[in-house]
């Protein structure tokens, strides 16, 4: 008998001693305040087109597979599951997916075959109008098999199917919807009151102030983390840095300014995480219109640009060189890729043998009396582009190039651009974590395609890579293609930013996935001893 | 009094459909287009933003489209709104009380405030008190709102933590708060932005009352007052002051178009969710029908303003509504 107490005590001991600490380590709760600058649009993700709404609609319904933190958008290896506990590939045209049974509605109906179905359906018709349809262009069908298989049929084999299968749509739920007609699922009661299937639920949106959401305990994958999150919009900037450094917010996705990221900097309770960003921006010219029908010409200015000064100068240590049309979030990026170097004496050798002079006034250069001068498009919403823009404009006048900068609104810009009424546009592209984005920009007859490049080497290429079967066959013909690009010089591609998160370091197990930053919320954890009032005040689901 | 009151009431509708027609047209003229109002939106394929314009109606000319637009306004429809989905009648029912709240507040603080410092300088005029008054209304006169706004934040929100830096509540935290606590959250956050509003305009009106009760205070029926042995306070504040309120109530009303105005720099500085937000939001992305909404909102609370200040003015000096 004593010997069994004398064995006992140390157990129970040692289980009491473990429990708090243990328990503290897995413990979820908290509420997390989130600044952004911008309200949602509509929680309905075939439609939803703001980063704020994307960003909570993104919680609150799944995809049937993740990308991992890697973005490996080729091999099936990139994924984890969700919705789909397993896939197979019967053939080279068909992706079976096997939904997991424990996945279910905020209603309590269950996740079903038929729901993916549905989804495909809303996605693709013409009335709901979602501007993700032509991602999903070679996908030829959806079919439930029973009621948790799933077969998407492809029209054609390529290596990306799982990532066109998974990535652009967000599965919906068919017994709250189909008696919507499709034309009316964005203005319906559910956009801004979803029923999701993700790790939170949708609890209140006061428009231009305020969207909370709460974890779902049931949530078949495990409870999240986070008892609440809380999306506070702050439109000014300064004011949401304020907020945070008050201890009003706890973070904020991205903080674009490099003053409002060194007061950041400069605070004890709020670290910056960096993170790729999923941009570029490049100084675009419009090859419809001389002298950029000339590649000597563009080459010439790309050369002229000392991009390492233009990036320091704006963005100190918080942006990369861009190294072509690639962000650091894709796998592509690499210092390998070929780059025109930043040579002015190679640029005004080539400027003079392709008849452009100095000569003129100011020491303009010119050909057959017209001097080399065009306007540059910058949009008055980015201030980093502006500054960049007077930057360029300097060196360029240092080679005889007189760059004129007009700067537009936004809108006024695109439509400039998208109808070809420009010289050149410093533009700012958004890229999604597949390489075969850059098609949607630099193929012939692509929309984005402003300065209508067009060049079969680099078709060629993109195709080649496109077909490629791993990453480790794709990645090289990838970079082949963007050197290609550096080569023919469609635009001067001179930086992407580097992102910084601003979170309270009352948070632990903070990750960031580049193209979705609260990809991994649910892992994320409040340090039970810096608990604050609203922690406290959370409600329990 | 009732005719005088119909007579401006016919010409603010006048003036509300003037406001409304010339929205219309001037958004429509702008170059710029709704369905590239966001750099999100820029993302769309031609054929989506070309779906778009057709479901808004935006391929239809011009006048069709203001006829629309008018037999649905005649309906008391305001349309949907192009990026937020939603009917705008939603939209502005969220955020008008809201910024009634803040420019009501802003306008009765910057109207007592700028009585009472209008009234001590003309009690003291000439004095070192009434000097120091006028030099510090003049420069609070200048300042720009938006300036006054973040100095009063980084003050007061994040260097002192005395008052919350933005929104209308505390997030996280309303579940825990009684009704009391909810409006005394909401009065704590409704401080700074209505300081920044109410401190410029103040100054305005203290400047005006001063220079009327001063020139007040000469009038015959102020000497008949103080002959009949009134104390000077009396004399002041019930026969000066009344007579002398005329110009300051016109400016009252007047003000109104600088409190919706100021409430698109303060809110959008403050985060507080109003009307002047959501006019700011949508002129960037070119929501028309939201604009176009928010001019009207505007003009009718703009025309109320001068209406209601007509009437307390006549109301305030007999003379007024006599002559008219």
């Amino acid at each position: 008998m004593r010997t069994r107490l004398a064995l006992a005590i140390p157990l129970v001991l040692a289980a009491c001693a473990k429990g708090p600490a243990g328990d503290a380590a897995r413990a979820p709760g908290g509420t997390m305040i989130i600044a952004t600058t911008g309200d949602a649009d509509v929680l309905f993700p075939p439609v939803t087109s703001v980063t704020n709404g994307i960003n909570v609609s993104d919680l609150l319904f799944c995809r049937l597979a993740e990308l991992k933190l890697a973005l490996n958008t080729v091999d099936d290896a990139g994924f984890r599951p969700v919705l789909a506990r397993s896939w197979e590939h019967p053939d080279s045209l068909t992706i079976v997916f096997h939904l997991d049974r424990r996945a279910h509605w905020q209603d309590g109906a269950p996740v079903t075959a038929a729901d993916v179905a549905f989804t495909f359906g809303v996605y693709r018709d013409p009335a709901v109008n979602s501007p993700l349809a032509p991602f999903l262009a070679a996908i030829d069908s959806v079919t439930a098999r029973d009621s948790f298989t799933v077969a998407f049929r492809f029209r054609r084999w390529y290596p990306e199917q799982l990532y066109d299968a998974t990535y652009h749509m967000r599965v919906l739920p068919r017994h709250l919807l189909d008696t919507i007609p499709a034309a009316r699922l964005a203005t319906a009661p559910f956009a801004r009151a979803p029923v999701g299937d993700g790790p939170y639920r949708f609890v209140s949106w006061a428009a231009g102030s305020e969207i909370a959401l709460a974890a779902d305990p049931a949530w078949f994958l495990g409870r999240p983390g986070l008892d609440r999150l809380i999306w506070r919009v702050t439109p000014e900037l300064a004011t949401a840095v304020s907020g945070l450094l008050a201890g009003e917010a706890d973070a904020m996705e991205v903080i674009p300014a490099r003053g409002q990221l060194e007061r950041v900097q400069q605070a004890t309770d709020v670290r910056l995480v960096p993170y790729p960003s999923p941009f570029y921006a490049a100084i675009v010219f419009n090859l419809r219109r001389p002298p950029f029908a000339d590649r000597d010409v563009r080459r010439a200015l790309a050369m002229a640009v000392d991009r390492e000064t233009v990036v320091r100068s704006v963005f100190g240590p918080f942006a990369e060189v861009a190294v072509g049309a690639t962000s650091p979030m894709q796998w592509i990026w690499s210092d390998s890729i070929s780059q025109l170097p930043f040579d002015t004496a190679a640029a005004a050798r080539l400027l003079d043998q392709r008849g452009w002079r100095r000569g003129g006034a100011g020491g303009l250069r010119s050909s057959h009396g017209a001097p080399l001068r065009f306007t540059l498009l910058v949009p008055t919403s980015s201030q980093v582009r502006q500054q960049a823009a007077v930057i360029v404009q300097d060196e360029l006048r240092r080679l005889g190039v007189d760059m004129r900068i007009q700067p537009l609104e936004f809108t006024v810009m695109e439509r400039r651009t998208q109808t070809g009424d420009f010289d050149a546009a410093l533009i700012s592209r958004t890229i999604d974590p597949s390489p075969a984005s850059l098609l949607q920009w630099w193929s012939p007859g692509a929309g984005g395609n402003i300065g209508r490049y067009a060049d079969t080497a680099f078709g060629s290429l993109a195709a080649a890579a496109m077909r490629a079967r791993t990453r480790a066959e794709a990645a090289p013909l990838w970079r082949s293609a963007l050197g290609r690009l550096n080569d023919e010089a469609p635009a001067v591609f001179l930086f992407s930013p580097r992102n910084n998160a601003a979170i309270s370091t009352r948070f632990r197990n903070v990750t960031i996935r580049p193209d979705s930053w609260l990809a991994t919320v649910t892992e994320w954890r409040v340090i039970e001893a810096r608990h604050i009032a609203r922690d406290r005040g959370a409600p329990r689901p | 009094m009732l005719r005088f009151a119909a007579r401006r009431l016919a010409f603010a509708v006048v003036s509300v459909a003037a406001v409304v027609f010339i929205t219309f047209l001037l958004v429509h003229a702008a170059p710029g287009e709704p369905m590239l109002g966001t750099p999100e939106r820029a993302l769309a394929s031609p054929e989506t933003m070309a779906r778009q314009r057709t479901l808004f109606g935006l391929d239809r000319p011009l006048p069709e489209q203001f006829l629309r637009y008018a037999r649905n306004l005649a309906r008391g429809e305001l349309g949907e709104s192009f990026v937020l989905h939603r009917p705008v009648a939603a939209v502005l029912a969220e955020a008008v009380p809201n910024t009634l709240l803040l420019g009501g507040t802003a306008l009765v603080a910057s109207l007592l405030l700028g009585l009472a410092i209008g009234v001590v300088q003309a009690a003291r005029h000439h004095s070192r008190t009434d000097t120091l008054l006028s030099a510090a209304t003049l420069v609070l006169y200048s300042v720009p709102v938006f300036w006054l706004g973040l100095v009063l934040l980084l003050v007061f929100g994040e260097r002192l933590h005395w008052l919350p830096v933005s929104g209308m509540t505390s997030a996280g935290l309303e579940d825990r708060l009684s009704s009391l606590g909810r409006a005394v959250d909401v009065a704590r956050h409704l401080v700074l932005p209505a300081a920044s509003l109410a401190l410029v305009q103040a100054a305005a009106f203290a400047r005006f009352q001063r220079s009327a009760l001063v020139e007040s205070l000469d009038a015959e029926y102020i000497r008949a007052a103080r002959a009949k042995g009134l104390t000077e306070r009396a004399v002041l504040l019930k026969h000066a002051l009344r007579g002398a309120l005329a110009p300051t109530l016109t400016l009252a009303g007047l003000s109104v178009p600088y409190f919706l105005a100021g409430s698109v720099l303060v809110e959008s500085i403050f985060g507080w969710p109003g009307l002047g937000r959501v006019a700011y939001d949508a002129i960037f992305a070119r929501d028309y029908n939201v604009i176009t909404a928010t001019a009207l909102v505007s003009g009718v609370l703009v025309a109320a303003g001068n209406l209601l200040a007509d009437v307390a003015v006549a109301i305030a000096d007999p003379r007024v509504r006599l002559d008219q």
